[in-house]
């Protein structure tokens, strides 16, 4: 029963990009963008072979600049880079890795240091895998991702990274499997402004419902040596639409750990209890434990929706009614069920900028569409700027300004089309993002706090 | 070294200047430094010896700073003909931008960017097609004033014929399209950027002279706002700001000004020497505009390529007894302060005057990078022979592009009181190593001319007064470096001297 008749979507009349090609303002990082993968984790450390400029415009671009999040424990800069001149191009840059490698584990005191490659070495040709394995033959933990900016986004080559890591730094399992323990495979570090806060959220949830959760990245980690123990996890855990899929399929293969995946993030009462009790079953947890444990959270959680409503059942006519989201599938996929599903709120948009591989695309799809049967949400995979501002300005919002979901490359946009714009996308700009949640009971009061503070500012 | 127009690429800074990453001495044995023997007497060819050692880490490229400078071209559309990588700090640009907008009270744009965003396929087949397109809609999309192709590492080892392709689509889309050739392995140090664009806008967008404008005087900015113009103006001259926060028109008349300067010869070298070479335009030799001798010179300089000799000396007057009083204050204060440096050379040579007029010790610097002479009339000489004479020596006065790790060791050999750095990845180091840091990012005007003696006297008090903070997260947080590799460099034996 659609409460409002939803007019199609507007033809897409955009000046097309050629090929697949051209992107303005740039959403994502390169392949060696996964370098944020590796500052992610405590005790690691990324060692970059490749140009001078590379390792510093990706950290910017996705540490700094995005929510001013800070690039890790090694800080912004800190990252050994082989900084490779034309010497290097003409002549290769094995030599010069070896030295930089050499030099690394001498001055910088990680526990494991990962040699990610940019385009020079991938286009010369350096043996870069010799040059790693010796290190390691000596017994350094010293580990290679071969992320060669140009083949991929920093999506596809945090797979290479986590892959990287289990392969030549976790090893093999040695110890039995710990029932209740599970590694936990879901945004992407950085990348994802809130990848913080709502790792730290994903953990209290699972630990609540009587999981011991290894989130491997990020402050809620205790980082490598966590990682040690991803062979002994029950299972591994997907919270994503995609993302992770491949690691969590490498290691079935490599432990025979069985995975559960779950596309659509946890977000608000409604998706998160239904998670808990997925996880609970798969698990094989006390249902009672689980149930005790929504109905503890329910309570404080629906106390404040309950609150809220007094704003919002009071003021719905004078609100927007519509939002239209742009961002990682994750969050695209995820924040419509909240607004759709829990606040009532008709999704007008949904543009999903990650570049998801193809083979994941129906799925995507599919998850989109069980969103609401009365109206399925159709998602548009764009990730050039002009494009999706073009999609944006096309959509038709019925009779009120809309909520924009999006990123700081739609301030201008969204005083065009008269939006309130709450940033959840990468790149975040002029605004600071510590340790807010977006998911699970917690992080979602938190965005009905922002998005109704935006709007109500303005009219206070 | 001539500069050559011809060329489509420029000649890098190591080429043309000698420039080094990589040194640790003194300021006064950079003095005349082309024209003195090794500096360490280790007999080689070189008349400084640059050192280098095997660790070092994330820097900056040319084509980041071309970046910076052609997005911020009012009109202009940037093309990053490269994989999107190299286009992931964008955002950062536009904050920049953004910034440099508010600040001139200019009606806020975001930057134009498109990044070809080169893949595999791209790299076996060639860009050009790719190439092609781009500037195709770019054209059709934002309707620009000139469009700007920034090359890669990548585009420059497969070998795209950038300039052909910018040739045969100009005429099609009806503005110039300027090949800018920056890819980043091609120099170590990234103010070849700068060069870069300064080398294509005059190939593609300086005029021929038309008229000689007697009243204009082209100033070389970065992003900040127009100190220059309310000082100007005092004498009846305008001030022509090129490139950041600049309209096309502003970059074709550079040709038609009377003179030329800068507050960073640094940044400004290049450009400055080839409109003086091609069109007359003169190069004006004083040293940087910083601290009252500075700034007395600069202006000086510019009364008399102008025929304003009489009111540049009342302004001269003027100024001084405006800031005078308040110096003497801030002065007081701040006397024996004990400051150390981290930013570009040029920067450094600012800040080392403004310090010295404030009484504040200068107790090191790091560079990011030193060229041994400038473009046309050497002013790197001019320019250290006065900080020499007016504010002393410096020591250590050392050259490394960014690393953070030499910034550490530097900083626990001389304990200063506080840090000034214009460079992002530094501040954090110095404040995690709890040493009140002021920035000097974003504005790059603060120390300019008599107002920025005050500018930082006030700042420097205030970061002073601020200090908790830097003290309560030095308590809380590590740095990456072993320390028994911190402890080698506090005991004089840094890592670079031994694998020299």
């Amino acid at each position: 029963m659609a409460l409002q008749s939803i007019k199609a979507k507007s033809p897409r009349k955009i000046v097309a990009p050629p090929r697949n090609g051209v992107i303005e303002q740039p959403r994502y990082a390169c392949g060696i963008g996964a370098m944020q993968s590796v500052s992610a984790i405590r005790r690691a450390i990324p060692v970059t072979h490749c140009g001078p400029g590379c390792a510093v415009k990706q950290t910017r671009g996705i540490a700094h600049i995005n929510g001013y999040q800070g690039a890790g424990w090694a800080g912004s800069g800190s990252a050994p880079s082989s900084n490779l001149q034309e010497r290097e191009v003409i002549f290769g840059g094995a030599e010069r890795l070896q030295q930089l490698i050499d030099a690394s584990l001498e001055i910088i005191d990680a526990d494991a240091y990962v040699v990610l490659t940019g385009c020079i070495p991938d286009l010369v040709g350096d043996d870069v895998a010799s040059v790693v394995s010796s290190f390691r033959k000596r017994g350094a933990p010293v580990v290679l991702a071969d992320t060669g900016g140009f083949r991929t986004n920093n999506f596809v080559a945090h797979e290479t990274v986590t892959k990287a890591l289990i392969d030549q730094y976790v090893g093999d399992a040695s110890a039995p499997t710990h029932t209740g323990l599970v590694n936990v495979w879901s945004l992407l570090p950085y990348q994802n402004t809130f990848w913080r806060g709502d790792l730290t959220e994903l953990k209290r949830l699972l630990e609540g419902v009587g999981l011991e959760a290894n989130v491997l990245f990020g402050p809620a980690s205790r980082g490598l040596s966590e990682w040690k123990r991803i062979p002994q996890a029950q299972f591994n855990l997907v919270v994503s639409p995609w993302l992770g899929l491949a690691t969590a399929r490498h290691l079935e293969e490599k432990f025979g750990q069985p995975f559960l995946h779950i596309a659509e993030l946890p977000v608000g009462g409604e998706a998160t209890s239904a998670f808990l009790r997925e996880v609970g079953a798969y698990a094989g947890l006390s249902e009672r434990k689980v149930e005790d444990f929504i109905a503890a959270e329910e309570e404080i959680y629906y106390h404040y929706i309950d609150g809220f409503a007094e704003l919002y059942a009071v003021s719905t006519s004078m609100l927007p009614a519509q939002f239209a989201i742009v961002g990682d599938s994750a969050y695209a996929l995820g924040l419509t069920r909240f607004l759709s599903g829990q606040l009532g709120l008709i999704p007008a948009r949904q543009i999903v900028t990650d570049n998801p591989p193809f083979e994941h695309r129906p799925a995507i799809d599919a998850a989109f569409a069980r969103i609401d049967a009365d109206r399925p949400v159709i998602p548009d995979y764009v990730e050039d700027g002009f494009a999706i501002q073009q999609l944006l300005r096309e959509t038709d919002y019925g009779h009120k300004p809309p909520l924009l979901y999006a990123s700081g490359w739609e301030r201008a946009l969204a005083k065009e089309i008269k939006a309130t714009l709450i940033q959840v996308a990468s790149p975040t700009n002029g605004e600071v993002v510590l340790n807010r949640a977006n998911i699970g009971y917690r992080g979602a009061l938190t965005l009905i706090e922002r998005t109704y503070s935006a709007i109500m500012s303005p009219v206070s | 070294m001539a500069i050559n127009l011809k060329s489509p690429a420029v000649a890098t800074r190591e080429q043309r200047l000698g420039t080094l990453i990589g040194w640790d001495g003194e300021l006064s044995s950079l003095a005349q430094a082309d024209a003195r023997g090794c500096s360490s007497g280790c007999g080689g060819g070189q008349k400084l010896c640059e050192i280098s050692g095997p660790f070092s880490q994330s820097s900056g490229c040319a084509e980041q700073t071309v970046q910076y400078e052609a997005t911020q071209v009012r009109g202009a559309v940037l093309i990053s003909h490269s994989p999107i990588g190299c286009s992931a700090g964008m955002a950062s640009q536009n904050a920049s931008y953004r910034y440099c907008q508010i600040k001139r009270g200019q009606q806020v744009e975001d930057v134009v960017a498109l990044s070809t965003n080169l893949g595999e396929r791209d790299m076996v087949y060639g860009g050009v097609e790719p190439l092609r397109a781009a500037i195709r809609l770019a054209a059709e999309r934002h309707k620009p004033r000139v469009i700007f192709i920034s090359t890669a590492c990548s585009t420059g080892i497969i070998g795209d014929d950038v300039d052909s392709v910018a040739r045969e689509t100009q005429e099609e889309v009806g503005v110039p399209v300027v090949p800018v050739h920056c890819e980043g392995f091609r120099s170590k140090h990234w103010s070849t950027g700068f060069d870069a664009i300064q080398h294509a806008v005059l190939r593609h967008i300086v005029r021929k002279p038309t008229r000689r404008q007697a009243d204009l005087i082209n100033i070389f900015v970065l992003s900040g706002p127009d100190v220059y113009s309310p000082l100007l103006e005092q004498i009846g001259l305008r001030a022509n700001l090129v490139l950041n926060g600049c309209e096309v028109e502003n970059i074709e008349q550079l040709s038609e000004a009377a003179a030329s300067t800068s507050f960073c010869y640094s940044l400004s070298s290049y450009l400055g020497a080839a409109l003086e070479q091609e069109y007359g335009v003169i190069d004006l030799k004083s040293p940087p505009p910083y601290g009252f001798a500075g700034a007395d010179i600069w202006l000086r300089d510019i009364g008399k390529v102008t025929g304003r000799e009489a009111a540049v000396e009342t302004l001269i007057e003027r100024e001084h007894a405006r800031v005078r009083p308040r110096i003497a204050e801030l002065k007081a204060k701040l006397q024996g302060l004990r400051v150390f440096l981290g930013m570009g050379e040029g920067f450094a040579h600012g800040l080392i005057a403004v310090l010295g007029e404030l009484g504040v010790n200068v107790v090191g610097a790091l560079n990011f990078h030193h060229d041994i002479i400038y473009d046309g009339v050497d002013k790197q000489d001019i320019t250290i022979a006065h900080l020499l004479k007016h504010y002393g020596d410096v020591k250590p006065f050392s050259v490394a592009n960014g690393q953070p790790h030499r910034f550490a060791a530097l900083l626990h050999q001389v304990k200063p009181d506080l840090v000034i750095v214009r460079h992002g990845v530094l501040n954090a180091l110095s404040s995690r190593l709890g040493i009140p840091t002021m920035p000097l990012e974003g504005d790059s005007t603060l120390p300019f001319g008599y107002q920025g003696m005050i500018n930082i006297g006030e700042e420097l008090l205030s970061q002073l007064s601020q200090r908790r903070f830097h003290k309560s997260l030095a308590a809380h947080v590590r740095l990456p470096y072993r320390k028994e590799w911190l402890a080698s460099q506090t005991q004089g034996e840094p890592l670079l001297e031994r694998v020299a």
